[in-house]
């Protein structure tokens, strides 16, 4: 199992360094001045001399050669530079953000599993009935919906028509766990809805495909009852696509944050990566592209790593 | 102080004292230092800072503030009288040794400040006692005091500046109303009530600032922002156009429709391609059906611009008329020009939903007069390079925030303009705007911008569309604002009246 483990690190850590070198390049691609974008946003800001000073200060007029060695020799020494569209300290920025981010990406993992594992399980065992086909319909609803509709129409329902809920905003949960978590009731269920929807599709097709096994035939035959059956001997094996979608939605999260974190006004990383890539804001961008990056990368390791506990011929063969 | 024509008070009105005033911002203020680039919300930085003079109703930086007096010795020099009683939230005194050592700190290049150049005109400032100082200038310079009623003239604390310039991006001290109380990056400002703002007892208004504070929150979303302070959760809202009706539609809501000193326009490449022809210029700008534009884009919300400064700015020229929608002359020009049978042109617009609309709109109106505008939408990054190449025939022009009428002139129409690149080379022009930067009396210098305006009107220098409007909506209990009092004096009326809630509690 560690060299498993090993040989996977190490095939994240290749992915790594070309995403390391591509983020940078692809950033300097964009069409456009980021000096010029983030100085369009202010009042009165017209000299080109001005711009020429705020283009050295971010040695933007440097060669891009030099401008990767720089940037790259700070960024694994912790300096991460400055945001050229808020003058904030990029690493600052982030120890700041990501327990926002994650907090989301938490709350909108528990949503969908919460939602999606049952959802499926009810719609293979009640497969072709009534309940099924409402559960389905549900799942394709919570695929299809745009999460900026969703969001914005359960803002004027849930905190419009009927104040349950704030419209937007973050609360700390050193300022109360109860204000927090009424704060991200609707921004996680939103983030979670298309991962709780494609959720319940896998499940259900994976327990399908798994009650039909000969092993469950002998189980039955057994005399097992049928919560038994399927808690004991149907649910492990059928956990491995599910593991997956857990997997990639995990790296999903980030594109739905962009737009959640927008529309309720969270302070996380979805946010700051929105406004950093319409501002073309170099060191935000790039730190922001990494991080997401490592994220889905490591996410991708623990889900090869889950593989091979539930599935040991993965971890052979690895 | 209460002999100023603006200064005058609702004897009927019951201010009360109490509450947090909330407000939603687009964008975070970002640096705290007016000086320090970049700075995004400077409604939340006037919370904090004061200015030396503010402008009147027509935008004219008349109005003294921190100054008290402001006298011209000849045109290279002023002597300035500073306010007295006047302390930062620090507790240091605002006297004629802080505001010195502000403006070298500004002009130091150690000091890394965006606006230095603003005052590349200065040759030095001497204090000349404890409250008056002695501004002089290299060469006459007429724009002094928009410039000090601009950025360079937020009054910062020497002695926070002195202990630790850096820190004061994050931990300004002013003179304001309200002392900066927790920022959150990204997320929320906190102010709390100045209980010594000078301007309380220099008024005879003990109780202002009346709000114990305001909560400035970032919320990026238009309709978001709309929906929190429908649910009470904001007390004001700068409404997008499109959510006028329904916010003048709402019972809880107050909204205010007031003119802005915003230009839209349609910028040429006089200086590169077929727009050096006069008569394409105007073909383009006869096409274009202004009144259709803002009722079909600008929701009603915007005036029909016949040049460059709004019709209620103190150098715009009242007799020029917008030009006239003219479809068949128009087709006239274009045929007289040798493009009978059509033109094609480049161009470029912002691409925002807004942008889209519009340039759709233009594009539309072209079309029907032979003209095929091809129109890149592009990011504000994008846009800005095309503009510095001049790589474009016609795109999105205008300008934001016309305060001191030298700036747009010569960013735009002067070789030396910082969104001119080159496209505009009209020596009429160029002659008054230098001119103009010279010219001390303000009733020969408003000649001379008047004249400017004919100059490029007759030239169809660009297209010039509509000065824009915004509306405004509180929450009913939202006392104090005078619609009319803001129309007449503007800015120093905005900083002079604070507003109140009905019950004293948000």
């Amino acid at each position: 199992m560690g060299k498993y483990i090993g040989i996977r690190l190490a095939h994240a850590l290749v992915v790594l360094a070309i995403v390391v070198v591509l983020v940078f390049v692809i950033a300097r691609l964009i069409p456009g001045d980021a000096i010029m974008a983030a100085m369009a946003g202010s009042v009165d800001l017209h000299d080109p001399s001005v711009v020429a000073k705020v283009r050295h200060q971010y040695g933007l007029d440097q060669p891009i050669f030099v401008q990767f060695a720089v940037w790259l020799g700070r960024f694994v020494r912790g300096d991460w530079g400055t945001s050229i569209g808020t003058g904030e300290r990029v690493l600052d920025m982030f120890a700041r953000r990501l327990p926002v981010t994650l907090e989301l990406f938490l709350g909108a993992t528990v949503w969908s599993i919460a939602v999606g594992i049952p959802a499926g399980i009810i719609g293979a065992l009640k497969r072709n009935s009534t309940l099924d086909m409402a559960v389905t319909a549900g799942a394709m609803v919570g695929v299809s919906v745009p999460a900026f509709w969703e969001a914005i129409v359960l803002i004027y329902l849930f905190a419009v028509l009927l104040p349950v809920f704030p419209p937007s905003g973050y609360v700390p949960l050193s300022d109360g766990w109860l204000a927090n978590l009424r704060a991200m009731v609707l921004p996680t269920f939103v983030l979670g809805t298309h991962s709780g929807g494609l959720l319940a599709r896998y499940v259900r097709s994976s327990l399908l495909e798994v009650l039909g096994q000969d092993f469950i035939r002998t189980a039955r035959a057994k005399g097992f009852s049928e919560t038994a059956v399927i808690v004991k001997h149907a649910l492990k094996p059928s956990m491995i696509p599910v593991v997956t979608v857990i997997g990639l939605s995990w790296g999903g999260l980030l594109a739905g944050a962009f737009f959640v974190e927008v529309i309720f006004a969270i302070p996380g990383l979805g946010r700051m990566s929105v406004e950093a890539i319409f501002q073309k804001d170099y060191p935000v961008m790039q730190a922001t592209l990494i991080v997401v990056s490592l994220n889905v990368l490591l996410v991708n390791v623990l889900v090869d790593i889950l593989y091979g506990y539930l599935d040991p011929r993965v971890r052979v063969r690895g | 102080m209460p002999d100023q024509p603006w200064a005058v008070w609702d004897k009927n009105a019951k201010p009360k004292r109490g509450g947090i005033f909330r407000v939603a911002a687009e964008q975070y203020i970002g640096k705290m230092n007016p000086n320090h680039w970049p700075v995004l919300d400077w409604i939340s930085m006037g919370y904090m800072h004061e200015r030396l003079m503010l402008t009147d109703g027509n935008y004219n930086p008349t109005v003294p503030w921190l100054a008290e007096t402001l006298s011209w010795d000849g045109p290279q020099q002023v002597v300035m009288k500073l306010r007295e009683g006047v302390t930062f939230h620090d507790g240091s005194a605002f006297d004629a040794k802080s505001v010195k050592f502000q403006i070298d700190w500004i002009r130091d290049p150690a000091s890394k400040t965006w606006d230095a150049g603003w005052l590349a005109q200065l040759d030095t400032v001497e204090v000349v006692d404890e409250h008056t100082l002695r501004w002089k200038f290299k060469t006459p310079w007429a724009g002094f005091s928009g410039v000090i009623a601009n950025v360079p003239g937020y009054v910062m604390s020497a002695k926070a500046l002195q202990e630790d310039a850096d820190k004061y991006d994050t931990q300004p001290q002013g003179t304001g109303p309200f002392i900066l109380e927790e920022a959150s990056p990204g997320n929320y400002l906190k102010f709390k009530r100045n209980p010594n703002w000078w301007f309380a007892k220099a008024s005879n208004n003990p109780d202002m600032p009346y709000f114990d504070g305001i909560q400035v929150t970032i919320i990026p979303d238009p309709a978001v922002r709309l929906a929190n302070l429908r649910a009470g959760k904001i007390d004001v809202l700068l409404l997008d156009k499109s959510q006028y009706a329904v916010a003048k539609a709402d019972p809880d809501l107050k909204v205010y429709r007031f003119a802005m000193n915003h230009l839209a326009a349609l910028r040429f490449n006089n200086t590169k391609g077929v727009f050096q022809d006069i008569r394409l210029r105007q073909a383009v700008s006869h096409a274009i059906d202004r009144k259709g534009l803002i009722a079909g884009t600008q929701f009603g919300l915007a005036r029909l611009a016949s040049c460059i400064y709004p019709e209620d700015h103190w150098c715009h020229n009242p007799n020029l008329k917008p030009v006239t929608y003219d479809p068949d002359l128009s087709k006239k020009l274009l045929a007289e020009a040798g493009y009978g049978s059509g033109l094609t042109v480049r161009g470029y617009y912002i691409n925002t939903a807004m942008g889209q609309t519009i340039a759709e709109a233009v594009k539309g109106m072209l079309t029907k007069v032979g003209i095929d505008w091809q129109v890149d939408l592009m990011a504000p990054a994008a846009l800005a390079t095309r503009m510095q190449k001049m790589d474009y025939d016609l795109a999105q022009g205008g300008w934001i925030f016309i305060y001191d009428p030298d700036l747009m002139a010569t960013g735009l129409y002067h070789p030396e303009g910082g969104f001119n690149f080159g496209r505009s080379k009209n020596d009429a022009a160029i002659a008054l705007i230098e001119a103009g930067r010279k010219e001390v009396d303000p009733e020969k210098r408003r000649a001379i911008y008047w004249q400017l305006e004919e100059v490029l009107y007759n030239a169809y220098e660009d297209a010039w569309l509509w000065w824009e409007e915004i509306a405004t909506a509180y929450r009913s209990n939202v006392e104090g604002w005078d619609h009319e009092g803001f129309l007449k004096y503007r800015d120093v009326w905005f900083w002079a009246h604070p507003l109140w809630f009905r019950d004293g509690k948000a």
